[in-house]
């Protein structure tokens, strides 16, 4: 009885999403990477060296690519199922059943499992289209091609969709919170052996293959003493030594019960998810019980009751006045209290600290650490463009009001945009004061590309999940970690230059057009 | 003031003909649209609230075609639809100042209009409250005040009533019949007795198609000397229903009381009894079930 119901939950969820368009994008960005992959885009180098393209090399990169850029991308695509029952109502329905909570939350972790597989399938696929395009070396190995997703990218994506399943659980991580939570996790969790220097603290299998393949470059690479990176770039940047053909990972016992033992974890870990699940009860979330209480203190939410007969007389005579029409600075307004709305006093605290510390830090912390901190503490406003009317369910009041394309959507951008504006106002201040109006422009620039960003992905997906993803991760890589191309904060050397500037505003141009665009096509599929 | 719906057709992409060839022309006044589910009672409540464009024909609002130009319509309609939904962190003069600016609607106006509006829908003493506290009444009862912020020209409810208690029911109905004097109402709903209390026209649609329509007296006309009460052995209801339009059926301990719709006494014995718009609905229900049977040869 349990198997049949585990079973049925994970078919059930399985089909639900495949027959989703997301799911197609889905395999989309699996084909992507995979694309990547087997036309050499993403590069394996040890130092400024890589290996011949072997069975074995091939395996592992692709594989590594599927334990890094798609684990990451992986969670935010399953972390989902719970959250539809709860939308749908299913949840509801499904928590009067006998179904125990361990059985619906392993049922929803398989769903998430075989998902997850199927971009390990694709990504499998393309390691053997890239051997077969890319080889190098004249020995097909299927398994050391293979092994590396079977004992390192299946591990890493059950793993993945454990965790998915565990945010959905506890209610801190649920919403958008948990998904800027994971990039640190995942973050940490690859850099976790390089830290600890303990191979079984080793989930996405870097450490593993970055043992075996520098013991075989040490061989090989005069002076070689490590470095090793997965890279989006250019191939020919790494220098191919024919000499260093690795043939693939040998699989130790004890190799095999590390990514046994990470199985394990993923599947404990969904147990846990399982002691969390509140079952659909509203009570059990401190927000929701905090709703019923005050609707049981005023009587089921009920106002007193006035007269059931409503005569004309009773019709009140300001509602026969015709409303007199508004300015386009009411919509900005309106914009701008709903993004604002609900935020608690720390958050402004923390807000307006971050301009004042703009405006007295020295000028370089002004415009690194504190700009890039102003810019992701309203992140959660700015993923709500463009998604807000999706995601709950007022497009329909919305997209039947007048000038929507003309009037609500340009204003929900500037409403972003004055968010913007105003979180880096410190940073702005001091650059026109100090005349640098190069800088000024890149400010600009990002003020402008920010929340295009948020409305293209919001508008595009109905979710804030993908924006809030893609933006940490720019966050990260461009004003954290100081990727010239990606710090749009314009802080790194070189970053402010005039051709950055302009890419940000055609970029920004491009995606605030394209979400004009999609929300025209969807004022007619409401 | 007049909306024309001329020749409109829609298929969905599953294949679903939701509506086929539709022609009508809507005056001032409460037009009652009724029809069981999936009649294609929603799309058409969406194709006139230019939320969905039909496929074929066209919608005229005052001669002016709706799709070449949806935003004049827009800035005149009140739109409740069937689904939807609400901010849940915002109160209620929140959302419906929200929903103001959306439409257009200057900050003194708005704030009169829901000053207004809140009492009308009963809403008064809770409007301070966050809307993801509201029971569904009481959300459907913030759509309602929505969809009167703009002091509507035209007027679409879907599904009104849903999630409202008996008595707010009976509140909104009159809130309907105030409204339509100088505007366009189209009431959608498979409620009868909804329909019933204020529509003024009556239009029946299934499959898509008009089955019937007419004033209440006209509809009621068709079906006025063709109901009947009959006495039915318990035992032999399931197979009366199967040759019967029966509009109502009630056990008693003489057996099962069937209110019938029929051209003729269903049995001897049977007593005629005052028709009812719903002895209406069934009867043109049947009519059309039994052409589509025939192939549209009877």
């Amino acid at each position: 009885m349990r198997r049949h119901a585990i079973f049925a939950i994970a078919r059930a969820d399985f089909l639900e999403r495949v027959r989703r368009y997301s799911f197609l994008v889905t395999l989309l960005i699996a084909v992507f990477l995979g694309y990547a992959a087997a036309t050499g885009k993403i590069t394996l180098k040890l130092g400024n060296y890589r290996g011949v393209y072997t069975s074995g090399w091939v395996g592992a990169m692709v594989a590594l690519v599927t334990t890094t850029f798609a684990s990451l991308i992986g969670f935010y695509i399953v972390k989902d199922s719970v959250e539809r029952d709860r939308a749908t109502g299913v949840g509801e329905v499904l928590a009067t059943t006998p179904l125990s909570k361990p059985a619906y939350a392993i049922g929803k972790f398989l769903s998430n499992v075989a998902v997850l597989t199927s971009i390990v399938l694709v990504l499998a696929v393309a390691a053997v289209v890239m051997l077969l395009f890319h080889r190098e070396d004249p020995r097909f190995d299927l398994w050391a091609l293979l092994s590396p997703f079977l004992l390192i990218a299946f591990p890493a994506m059950v793993l993945t969709a454990a965790l998915a399943l565990l945010f959905e659980m506890l209610p801190g991580l649920r919403g958008s919170f948990g998904n800027v939570v994971w990039f640190f996790i995942w973050s940490f969790a690859l850099s976790l052996p390089g830290i600890t220097g303990n191979r079984w603290l080793d989930p996405a299998g870097l450490w593993t293959v970055t043992e075996s393949m520098s013991a075989a470059a040490r061989r090989v690479i005069p002076g070689y003493t490590g470095g090793f990176s997965l890279t989006v770039a250019d191939p020919a940047a790494a220098v191919l030594l024919e000499n260093l053909r690795w043939p693939g990972l040998q699989w130790t016992a004890a190799e095999i019960l590390i990514r046994i033992g990470w199985l394990a974890v993923a599947f404990a870990l969904a147990l846990l998810a399982a002691a969390f699940f509140d079952r659909f009860d509203p009570s059990r979330t401190r927000r929701d019980a905090a709703r019923q209480q005050t609707a049981a203190a005023t009587g089921d939410a009920e106002s007193p009751r006035q007269e059931v007969s409503v005569t004309a007389d009773a019709y009140p005579a300001a509602l026969l006045i015709p409303p007199q029409p508004a300015g386009a600075g009411r919509m900005f307004f309106a914009e701008l209290r709903l993004a604002l709305n609900g935020l608690p006093w720390w958050w402004h605290a923390v807000a307006g600290g971050l301009i004042a510390g703009q405006l007295l830090a020295p000028f370089t912390i002004a415009r690194g650490p504190l700009l890039a901190a102003a810019w992701v503490w309203p992140l959660f406003i700015w993923s709500a463009l463009g998604a807000r009317e999706a995601q709950h369910g007022t497009n329909r009041i919305v997209f039947s009001s007048p000038h929507v394309l003309a009037r609500q959507l340009p204003m929900s951008f500037l409403a972003g945009a004055a968010v913007a504006a105003l979180a880096g106002s410190g940073v702005a201040i001091r650059l026109l004061l100090s005349t640098d109006f190069t800088g000024f422009a890149a400010w600009l620039a990002a003020v402008l590309l920010i929340p295009a960003l948020a409305l293209a992905f919001g508008v595009w997906t109905g979710t804030n999940k993908t924006y809030e993803a893609l933006y940490t991760v720019l966050w990260y890589l461009g004003p954290v970690n100081h990727v010239p191309a990606l710090d749009f904060t314009g802080a790194s050397p070189g970053s402010n230059s005039p051709a950055y500037v302009a890419m940000y505003v055609v970029l920004a141009a491009v995606l605030l057009i394209s979400a004009f665009t999609a929300r025209a096509a969807q004022l007619y599929r409401a | 003031m007049q909306l024309s719906i001329e020749n409109v057709s829609k298929r969905y992409r599953s294949g679903v003909q939701a509506l086929r060839d539709l022609t009508l022309t809507i005056q001032p006044g409460v037009l009652g649209l009724l029809g069981p589910n999936g009649a294609g009672k929603s799309t058409l409540m969406r194709i006139l609230s230019t939320i969905t464009r039909p496929d074929q024909g066209r919608v005229l609002w005052n001669g002016q075609d709706v799709a070449r130009d949806p935003d004049t319509l827009r800035n005149v309609l009140g739109y409740l639809p069937q689904d939807f939904g609400v901010y849940p962190k915002l109160n209620a003069i929140e959302f419906l100042d929200y929903i103001a600016a959306v439409k257009g609607i200057d900050a003194a106006s708005a704030r009169k209009r829901i000053d207004a509006l809140l009492p009308l829908v009963n809403l008064a003493d809770a409007a301070r409250r966050p809307l993801g506290g509201y029971s569904a009444g009481m959300r459907q009862r913030v759509g309602i005040a929505q969809a009167l912020l703009n002091d509507p020209q035209l007027l679409i409810v879907d599904e009104p009533t849903a999630g409202l208690d008996p008595e707010e029911r009976v509140r909104f109905r009159n809130l309907l019949s105030e409204l339509s004097g100088e505007r366009v109402v189209i009431l959608s709903t498979h409620i009868v007795s909804d329909v019933e209390a204020v529509a003024t026209e009556i239009v029946l649609l299934a499959r898509g198609s008009i089955v019937a329509s007419g004033d209440p007296e006209t509809l009621l006309a068709r079906v006025t000397g063709k109901v009947w009460e009959v006495i039915v052995p318990s035992a032999d209801i399931r197979a009366f229903r199967e040759t019967h339009v029966i509009s109502n059926a009630a056990h008693r301990a003489d057996g099962v009381h069937a209110r019938v719709v029929s051209e003729s006494a269903p049995a001897a014995g049977a007593r005629p009894l005052e028709a009812t718009l719903e002895d209406a609905y069934l009867w043109a229900l049947a009519a059309q079930r039994s052409v589509d049977r025939t192939g549209g040869t009877t």
